[in-house]
Order: structure tokens, then C-alpha cells, then sequence
């Protein structure tokens, strides 16, 4: 059984005079352990299929399984905890509370889930060291590079043990050696955490890496490709 | 973690919420002490006014009211006078003669209230003896001594040792004189009690009356003023036939005052809140307004909206607090302080006194009230925190993301 199964999906908005078709009959399947890039263009819908796998959008028709759980027929509340409990989520520009350090960032997700703070504080620690910042813990986001702030937010991406995580355009804002070491260490929790990756991107640096490359014209899947990894 | 988030929130604007803050805390110190201030004239011209002649409870005979001739004293009023100082819970009792009359000069007259009283007696009951400015009260043993206001003293232009002549009805229906000789002036809070009210010996109206011992209002002070009621009820079953009222009955102004002077305290102040909780609201909104992504990522992540909700109320509620705790932790401090020392308010002491008000005010706040005050801006920081809280909770996550 597949991790996520997307069947006949569409998204239409309608908020203009013109209804702009952003995601157009996108049928795919995503297995565990996957390290996959959706890619296109500006407009070509990435993000809006991202948006609609991690809950956090409606189709117009169409479905979208994670592990046999159809999205469609959660309500607004269930799929709150659904993202909490499922799906763990990096954005572009980090998006990590500012006025916490970065431990209690990570920490922040595990509360929402009311793991005890005892194990929070314990796995929180845990996972910034395995994103390599056991030095930068009690350190608020603002004294943190770019690079830093985004590992940060990995690490809470993974704090809820989601069952895979959606990453949109991570490396956008980061230099080249940030956004290479960013990349070895999401290729490493895949491979030894085997932890699913998915990446919405036109960044050549994240295409080079994926396993998977799905791209997207207009809203619709034009190729899907398997690739050899090349470093 | 939500608290410690909602705390920091808060000052991540310093200067925003700084001024919000300040805002609540100059606004409710301001009111509070505003209606400290009311209170405490309200306090002051109770408490004066049961000093200076009121006292706690009046006793006359029942028709009295309609009728204020000389001769509608109280039967056997040495007799109940005397049971009544013995009486549970009153402190001290004193018999007063009163008598209608006009006081002359040589210069000028003008109708007066002549009260007859023992001077030792009377000093349990009211602080007049205090109040003396020039001369003594009752000082010497010559016949016919008298005190008057300085109001009186200044319309009649008397000085110390002038002689005023009293005149009044005697018990036969005919006209009484009295000469009599001005051993002190008093100066009250009141200026009109002042210029309508003179206080001799008992003992001079007697013999001038050529009578017997006569009282026509027994003045009482309770042991405990909280119990005045109770001590009202036991009087009124001991004697039934009589009119017994309490200061509330005799100045009903007062009561009222004494009364709703917590109401519009509570009101004052909560205008002040209501006007407080628009400020409090656009601060919270422009927050809100600032955090969209940061609210957006949060319910991305798995933040109910319940739960942005609350965050929302609580970073309202500390922010209201923070103001609120330090208006009033200011509010308390300055009205101790002048509630000590006093507010000379002399530069408009003529007004004040026009109304039995004293020209040092003491503000007085009850302790209730600051708990009462508590409970509101924390209802107010929850009304002004919904609109807000609606804003963030009904966010698209997806939308604000993408928000820069």
C-alpha cells in the first residue's frame, strides 16, 4: 500500500474573473522511504499540490489518501491534528517563532501533541543535534543563519514523527553551501531514518538530489521520472 | 510553553504595547483615584455631618417633625435619657433642648436654632468642641454663656464677650429673652450650620423657661456602627411610642450618597475600562495583523484554533494585566499616601463647606473595590481579545503562509 495515493485530482480557484485551473487531473503514488521533487515552473500548481497533500488545501474534485486516510472527509478539526500527528512541514522562509530558542521551537510541536516536557525537551535536544546544532540549543532564531534556522526547521518537522515530511522550496533562501549541507543532512535521515521527502522546487541543487522528479506544467503532470542519484 | 509564548509575544513590540500599557495603567490610576476621591468627600461629609450635630440615631417624640413648638418635648425625657445610656450597644447619649428663635445684636438679628446642652454630655456626641476657633466651650461657670458659628458671629458682627439677645416662645405661648454672652466661636465644615445654630447651657434655658428639666431629642452614638440596625430594632421595641431614626432617616441625601457612591465608582471606572478595551483591541488586532504567516505556520504545523484562540485571549489578558496590575498597585500607593496626608483643597474651601464637604479630603478606596477592578480588566481584556482572536482563528493557513 502506498504511502499517499493522489487520484483524478483538480484544483480550480475561482477568485478571479477568470477560473485559473492550478492542479489538473494529477493521479501519483508516493511510497515510504521516497526522496521525490515536484518541479515546474512559476504557476505550474507545485505548491498547490503540495497544499492539498498536507491538508492545508481543498480539492475542487479528486482524493488524496494518506495511508489509506482520505483527506477529503476529515473536518477542518481532524485535519489540524491530522498534520500534527502525520505530517511534518518546511517552508521557505522557516517560519520559526521568533521569540523562542531554538529547543523550545522544536519542543513547541511535541507540546501541541501533549507529549510530557520531560521526553519534549529530551527528543527536542536530540534531534538538534542530529541536525548538527547541539551547540546552537538555547538560541533564539534571529542569531541563527539562514542555514541554521532552516535545520531548526527540520528538526521540528520531525519532532512530530510524521509519517513523511512536505518541503517547500527549502533551499530558496539559502547560499549554495547551506542549501548543500541542508541537503545532506535531509538525504541522511532519508536514508538511515528512512524518512519520505517531498520537495516542491526549481531548484536545480534539490533536483540533482531527488530520487523521484515529478514535473508540472499548468497543473498537470507532463513527466515522472525515477533517477539515478548524482552528487 | 503557551503562557511563556503568549508573555513574549507581547514584547516582541515593545513600543506598541508600552503604550497600550501605559494607556491602561495612567487610565484606571486615574479613575481609581478619581472615585477615591468621591468616595472619600462622601465619606467626609457623612462622617462630618454625624460629628458636627447628626449623631447615629435621633429620638423624638413622634410627631416632632410637623411640630418643632417648644413645648412638643419628650414626656419624661430625663427618664428615657437615662435608660438609654444604659441601653445595649449605644456608647453615649445626650439630652438637647431645642428651641426656634431669632439672635440680635446691636447691628443686625437673624432666626437661629438654640440648642440646650450639657456640655460634657455633648462632647461624647459631636466634635463642636473641636471645632472652636476663638474662645472655649463652656469654659468659665458665669450664667447665660454662649457659642455661635463664625458665619452667625460675622452676618450679626459679634466679637468674644458680646452680648447677643436670644428671643423664642416660652412653654406659655408668650415670648422669652435671653442675654447672652459669647464665650467661643466655632468653625465647622458647614457654613450654613454655622450661621443657623448656637449651643448654650441647658441649665440657663431651664431657668429662664422657669422648668423642670425638658428634652426634645435625645442624639446617640453606637458602639459599633455596623450594628446601628440592630440597635435601632431593640430601641424601637423598648419604646414603641417614640420616633426613632437613624442618620440614614434623618438625612436621606447622605444615605443616597453613602449608598451609590460604590455603584458610581464602579461605573466611573468602567467607562474608563470601555473606552480602554477599543485601545486594548486595535493593539491586539495590529498584532495579529503583524503575526499572520507566524499564525498561519502554526495552525500548518497542527495548532488548533481552539488553541490559537486562547493564545490570542491570554497574550490579551497579560497585556491588560500588566497595565491593570500597575494602575492599581499606583492607585493604591498614591491613595494611601494622600489617604494619610490628605488633599488640602482649601483654594476651594468655600464650596466645599457650602455643602458640608471638609477642605481636606482623604481619598478612601475599599479593598473590595480593587478585587472587584481585577475581575473587570480581565473581562475587559477577554471582550476586547474575541475580535482579534476571530481574525487569527479564521485565517486560511495556506493563504497566510504566502504572506509577506
Amino acid at each position: 500500500m502506498a504511502l499517499i495515493e493522489i487520484d483524478q485530482l483538480n484544483k480550480i480557484y475561482n477568485t478571479t474573473a477568470v477560473a485559473v485551473h492550478a492542479v489538473r487531473d494529477v493521479t501519483l503514488r508516493v511510497e515510504k522511504k521516497e526522496f521525490l521533487a515536484i518541479v515546474g515552473p512559476s504557476g505550474s500548481g507545485k505548491t498547490t499540490l503540495l497544499n492539498i497533500i498536507g491538508g492545508l488545501d481543498n480539492p475542487t474534485s479528486g482524493k488524496v489518501l494518506i495511508d489509506e486516510t482520505d483527506l477529503s472527509t476529515l473536518s477542518s478539526s481532524d485535519l489540524v491534528e491530522y498534520r500534527l500527528q502525520h505530517i511534518g512541514f518546511v517552508f521557505q522562509a522557516y517560519n520559526l517563532i521568533p521569540v523562542f530558542t531554538a529547543r523550545e521551537n522544536v519542543e513547541f510541536i511535541m507540546l501541541l501533541q501533549g507529549v510530557e516536557k520531560k521526553e519534549r525537551e529530551e527528543r527536542a535536544i536530540d534531534l538538534l543535534k542530529q541536525v548538527g546544532l547541539s551547540k546552537r540549543i538555547n538560541t533564539r532564531p534571529a542569531q541563527l543563519s539562514g542555514g541554521e534556522q532552516q535545520r531548526v526547521a527540520v528538526a521540528r518537522s520531525l519532532a512530530s514523527r510524521p509519517a513523511f515530511v512536505l518541503a517547500d522550496e527549502p533551499t530558496a533562501n539559502l547560499d549554495t553551501e547551506s542549501a548543500e549541507s541542508l541537503l545532506d543532512l535531509m538525504e541522511d535521515l532519508n536514508q538511515k531514518h528512512e524518512m519520505t521527502f517531498i520537495f516542491s522546487t526549481h531548484d536545480e541543487r534539490v533536483m540533482r538530489r531527488a530520487r523521484r522528479i515529478i514535473t508540472l506544467q499548468d497543473g498537470e503532470v507532463v513527466s515522472d521520472k525515477i533517477v539515478e542519484q548524482k552528487k | 510553553m503557551l503562557l511563556a509564548l503568549a508573555w513574549k509575544n507581547i514584547w516582541r513590540n515593545k513600543k506598541r504595547s508600552g503604550i497600550i500599557v501605559a494607556a491602561i495603567t495612567f487610565g484606571l490610576w486615574g479613575g481609581l483615584f478619581s472615585s477615591a476621591i468621591m468616595v472619600g468627600m462622601t465619606e467626609s461629609m457623612v462622617e462630618t455631618a454625624i460629628s458636627r450635630n447628626l449623631s447615629h440615631i435621633q429620638i423624638h417624640k413622634v410627631d416632632y417633625d410637623q411640630n418643632r413648638d417648644i413645648r412638643n418635648f419628650l414626656p419624661d425625657g430625663p427618664r428615657i435619657l437615662s435608660e438609654i445610656e444604659d441601653f445595649g450597644g449605644v456608647s453615649a447619649a445626650e439630652g438637647r433642648t431645642l428651641v426656634v428663635g431669632m439672635a440680635a445684636s446691636a447691628s443686625s438679628s437673624y432666626g437661629v436654632n438654640i440648642t440646650g446642652i450639657i456640655p460634657e454630655d455633648s462632647k461624647k456626641i459631636t466634635d463642636i468642641y473641636s471645632k472652636i476657633v476663638e474662645g472655649s466651650y463652656f469654659g468659665t461657670d458665669k450664667r447665660n454663656q454662649i457659642i455661635i458659628g463664625t458665619k452667625l458671629a460675622e452676618r450679626l458682627n459679634l466679637k468674644l464677650n458680646h452680648k447677643i439677645i436670644l428671643s423664642f416662645q416660652d412653654l406659655q405661648g408668650g415670648i422669652a429673652y435671653i442675654a447672652c454672652r459669647i464665650v467661643g466661636f466655632f468653625k465647622t465644615n458647614s457654613s450654613q450650620f454655622d450661621e443657623a445654630n448656637v449651643f448654650v447651657l441647658q441649665k440657663d434655658l431651664f431657668r429662664i423657661l422657669s422648668t423642670a428639666p425638658i428634652v426634645h431629642e435625645i442624639a446617640i452614638r453606637v458602639q459599633n456602627i455596623e450594628k446601628l440596625d440592630m440597635v435601632m430594632a431593640s430601641l424601637r421595641s423598648a419604646f414603641p411610642d417614640l420616633q426613632i431614626e437613624s442618620w440614614k432617616d434623618l438625612a436621606p441625601e447622605l444615605a443616597y450618597l453613602s449608598q451609590n457612591a460604590n455603584i458610581y465608582m464602579y461605573l466611573f471606572v468602567g467607562i474608563i475600562l470601555f473606552a480602554l478595551l477599543f485601545g486594548i483591541t486595535n493593539t491586539m488586532l495590529m498584532s495579529v495583523v503583524d503575526r499572520i504567516r507566524e499564525l498561519g505556520v502554526l495552525i500548518a504545523i497542527g495548532m488548533k484554533k481552539s488553541k490559537v484562540f486562547s493564545m490570542i485571549v491570554l497574550e490579551t489578558v497579560f497585556l491588560s494585566l500588566t497595565g491593570g496590575l500597575l494602575g492599581i498597585a499606583i492607585g493604591m500607593i498614591s491613595i494611601a499616601y494622600y489617604g494619610d496626608t490628605g488633599i488640602d483643597l482649601t483654594a476651594i474651601s468655600v464650596s466645599l463647606e457650602s455643602f458640608g464637604a471638609s477642605a481636606i479630603l482623604y481619598p478612601i478606596l475599599p479593598v473590595a473595590m480593587y478585587l472587584v477592578l481585577t475581575v473587570m480588566i480581565i473581562l475587559a481584556a477577554n471582550i476586547a481579545a474575541l475580535l482579534p482572536a476571530w481574525k487569527a482563528t479564521h485565517l486560511v493557513p495556506s493563504e497566510a503562509i504566502r504572506t509577506y
